[in-house]
C-alpha cells in the first residue's frame, strides 16, 4: 500500500513539468466550465440575491410550472426551432451551391476575388451587422429607396414581425454562406479529377457531372454538417438575434428565442430562478439532441464526431 | 421521339456563365453593406438626414469623423478593445497551447477522462445564470476588464485544433530532447511551440477575432459605459442617448449640432477598419483553421 502510493507520487513527480503545462488550462476549465454548473440549482430555488445560492429556499419545480403555464415556452421553443431550421436549410444550401459554382469557375482571379468578398461578412460582429441591417431597412433606407424607385410602396420593416424570419435567414446566409462554402470546397477539391475526366470522355454534361459525381461524393460532409447543426437546434444565436432585434418588443412574436428570453429574465427582470429554469430546460433538450446527432455522425464519419 | 440529353458544349457554357453570374451576384450582395457603411460615413449629416443612406451620397463631408475624433470616448473604447484583444489573445494562446500539448502527450495518465471533461462542457454548457453569478458576485469582476478577458481564455474548440496538430508530431521529437536532459517545459517552449507556428497563427487569429468582436461579456458585466469596448460603443451610439456628451466627454461642444447618423457609421468603420485591413494577409490562416476544425466549430 505504502509502496504503491509512493510509486504513484514518483510517477507524478517525474511528470511534474508536464502537469505544470496543463495546470492553467485545467484551472480555467474548472472555474469557467464546471463551477457555474451550480447555477442550475437556482432553477429549483426561490433565489434571492441577499441570501445567495446556499441560503435560498428550494421550491421544487415551481419555476418550471410557472414557465410552462405562461405559454412563453411554446413561443420561444417554436421560434428557436423554426429559425434554426431555416438557417440550417438555407445556410447550408446556399453554401453548397456557392462551393460548387466556385469549383467550376475556371478563371482563378475571379474565384479568388469572389471568395475574398464572400468570406468577409464572417469577420464582423453582430452589432456591426445589426447597424448594416438597420440602415438597409429603416424607413428611408436603401431597400425602401429601391421599392420607391420601382414604383412600389415602401414598407415599415421594423413594425412587421411576419417578415423577420425571412430577413434573419437572409442575414444568416450573408454572414455564413462563405464560411461553410470553404468546408464544402475543401471536400470538392479532394475529389479525384479522374472521375470528371472519364465522365467527360463519356460525354457527360456539366450538370450531370455535378449531380452524379460531385454531390454524391461530398454527401457525407453535407450530412455531417447538417447533423451537427441539428444538434444545436435548441440553442438560439443570442448575438445575432439580440444584436439585430434588441429590445424591440414588436418583433418578439417571431424572433424571441430561448437565449434572448433567458437573458431578459436575468438582466432586465432580475429573475435569476426563472432564467435558470429556462436555461436548464434548454440544456436538457440540447444535450439529448446533441448526443443523438453525434451518435448519427459517428456512424457516418467517425473523425467528424465530437466524441 | 426518344428523350435525349443535350450535351453540346454550348449548354455547358451557358451553365458556366450562369454559375459565374450567380457567384458575382452573391459576392456583390456580401460587399454591398460594407460599401454603404464606408461611403456614407463620408456623407454630410444633411444629406444623410434628407436622403437616407445612398449608394453615392449627394454631399460629402468629414464632419462626423471630426466630431468623433475630437471627442474622448473613441480613444477610451479603442484602448479597451485593444487591451482586451492583445492581452486576451496572448494569455489564451499560451494557456491553450500548453493545455493542448499536455492533453496530447503520450505520457499523460487518464487522458481519456481529461479529454471527456474538456469536451463535455461544450455540450452541456454551464448556462448563463451560473456564469453570471460566478463572474459578477463570486469573482467580483463587474466593471473590470478581466471580466472581458478571462471567460474566453480557454476555448475547448480551439484547443481541439491544437491537439490535432500536436498529435501529428512524431514521438521522436520528445524522446530525443528528453534524452538530452531537457524537461517537458523546455521541450514544449524550445521545440514544440516553434514547430507549431501555423496552428498557433490560426488559433491566435481565431482568439483575436473572438475578443475583438465580443460584446456579450461587456453587455453582461460592464455597466460603466466609459469602459465599453468598441462594439458596445457602437450600440450606445445607435441608441442615441446623450450622444454628444457620451462621444465627446469633457470636450463637448454644446454649440455644435450632433451628427448622429454619421457618427453611427464612423464607429462602424473604425470598428471594422483593422479587421478589413488585416484581412487579406490573414485570410489563408482562417481558411486553414476552418478546414481543420471548422466542421465542429
Amino acid at each position: 500500500m505504502q509502496r504503491q502510493r509512493r510509486a504513484i507520487f514518483q510517477a507524478f513527480w517525474q511528470n511534474r513539468h508536464l502537469y505544470l503545462l496543463g495546470l492553467p488550462g485545467l484551472l480555467l476549465l474548472l472555474l469557467f466550465g464546471y463551477v457555474p454548473l451550480f447555477g442550475h440549482l437556482l432553477a429549483f430555488q426561490d433565489y434571492r440575491v441577499d441570501k445567495g445560492i446556499f441560503g435560498s429556499d428550494f421550491i421544487g419545480f415551481k419555476n418550471f410550472e410557472f414557465f410552462f403555464a405562461s405559454g412563453d415556452w411554446l413561443r420561444i421553443t417554436a421560434n428557436t426551432l423554426y429559425l434554426n431550421l431555416l438557417f440550417l436549410m438555407f445556410g447550408l444550401g446556399s453554401a453548397l451551391a456557392l462551393a460548387i459554382f466556385l469549383s467550376e469557375i475556371g478563371k482563378r482571379w475571379l474565384k479568388k476575388f469572389a471568395q475574398t468578398f464572400i468570406f468577409l461578412p464572417y469577420f464582423v460582429s453582430w452589432l456591426v451587422v445589426s447597424m448594416m441591417v438597420f440602415q438597409m431597412l429603416k424607413s428611408n433606407g436603401l431597400v425602401n429607396q429601391m421599392l420607391t424607385a420601382l414604383g412600389l410602396d415602401p414598407k415599415m420593416w421594423y413594425q412587421d414581425p411576419a417578415v423577420w424570419p425571412i430577413l434573419l435567414t437572409l442575414v444568416y446566409v450573408w454572414k455564413f454562406a462563405g464560411y461553410f462554402s470553404i468546408i464544402f470546397l475543401a471536400a470538392i477539391t479532394g475529389i479525384s479529377p479522374e472521375y470528371y475526366e472519364s465522365a467527360q470522355i463519356d460525354g457527360a454534361s456539366k450538370l450531370q457531372q455535378i449531380t452524379r459525381i460531385t454531390l454524391p461524393l461530398i454527401r457525407p460532409v453535407i450530412i455531417v454538417l447538417a447533423l451537427l447543426a441539428l444538434g444545436r437546434v435548441f440553442f438560439g444565436d443570442f448575438g445575432m438575434i439580440y444584436g439585430i432585434v434588441g429590445d424591440q418588443g414588436l418583433l418578439f412574436e417571431t424572433t424571441d428565442v430561448i437565449d434572448t428570453y433567458t437573458f431578459r429574465a436575468l438582466r432586465q427582470l432580475g429573475n435569476f430562478s426563472m432564467s435558470a429554469a429556462v436555461v436548464f430546460y434548454q440544456s436538457v433538450l440540447g444535450v439529448g439532441m446533441i448526443l443523438a446527432s453525434n451518435a448519427l455522425v459517428r456512424r457516418i464519419d467517425r473523425d467528424s464526431a465530437m466524441f | 421521339m426518344k428523350k435525349t440529353i443535350v450535351r453540346t458544349p454550348a449548354a455547358d457554357r451557358a451553365v458556366l456563365v450562369l454559375m459565374t453570374l450567380a457567384v458575382i451576384a452573391f459576392a456583390l450582395f456580401c460587399l454591398l453593406p460594407f460599401w454603404m457603411v464606408v461611403v456614407n460615413s463620408f456623407a454630410s449629416e444633411r444629406s444623410l438626414s434628407q436622403n437616407g443612406y445612398r449608394l453615392w451620397p449627394s454631399e460629402f463631408s468629414l464632419e462626423a469623423y471630426g466630431y468623433m475624433l475630437s471627442g474622448q470616448q473613441i480613444y477610451r473604447s479603442y484602448g479597451v478593445t485593444l487591451f482586451v484583444t492583445v492581452v486576451g489573445t496572448f494569455l489564451a494562446l499560451m494557456v491553450t497551447a500548453m493545455y493542448a500539448y499536455f492533453l496530447s502527450h503520450h505520457r499523460l495518465k487518464h487522458r481519456q477522462l481529461l479529454s471527456f471533461l474538456t469536451f463535455f462542457i461544450m455540450v452541456f454548457g454551464p448556462g448563463l445564470v451560473g456564469s453570471y453569478i460566478l463572474v459578477a458576485t463570486w469573482l467580483g469582476l463587474k466593471n473590470s476588464l478581466w471580466a472581458l478577458i478571462l471567460p474566453y481564455t480557454f476555448n475547448p474548440f480551439f484547443a481541439l485544433i491544437m491537439i490535432t496538430f500536436f498529435r501529428g508530431i512524431p514521438k521522436d521529437y520528445h524522446e530525443a530532447a528528453t534524452i538530452d536532459g531537457a524537461n517537458d517545459l523546455r521541450v514544449f517552449f524550445r521545440i514544440i511551440f516553434p514547430m507549431a507556428k501555423p496552428v498557433v497563427a490560426t488559433v491566435g487569429l481565431l482568439y483575436a477575432l473572438s475578443y475583438w468582436n465580443d460584446w456579450w461579456l461587456a453587455l453582461l458585466y460592464m455597466d460603466n459605459e466609459k469602459l465599453y469596448p468598441l462594439q458596445m460603443m457602437l450600440r450606445q451610439v445607435m441608441s442615441q442617448v446623450n450622444l454628444g456628451s457620451y462621444v465627446q466627454g469633457s470636450n463637448t461642444n454644446y454649440a455644435q449640432a450632433v451628427p448622429g447618423l454619421g457618427l453611427q457609421l464612423v464607429v462602424v468603420c473604425l470598428t471594422i477598419g483593422p479587421i478589413v485591413l488585416a484581412y487579406p494577409f490573414v485570410q489563408k490562416y482562417f481558411v486553414k483553421g476552418i478546414a481543420v476544425g471548422g466542421i465542429k466549430g
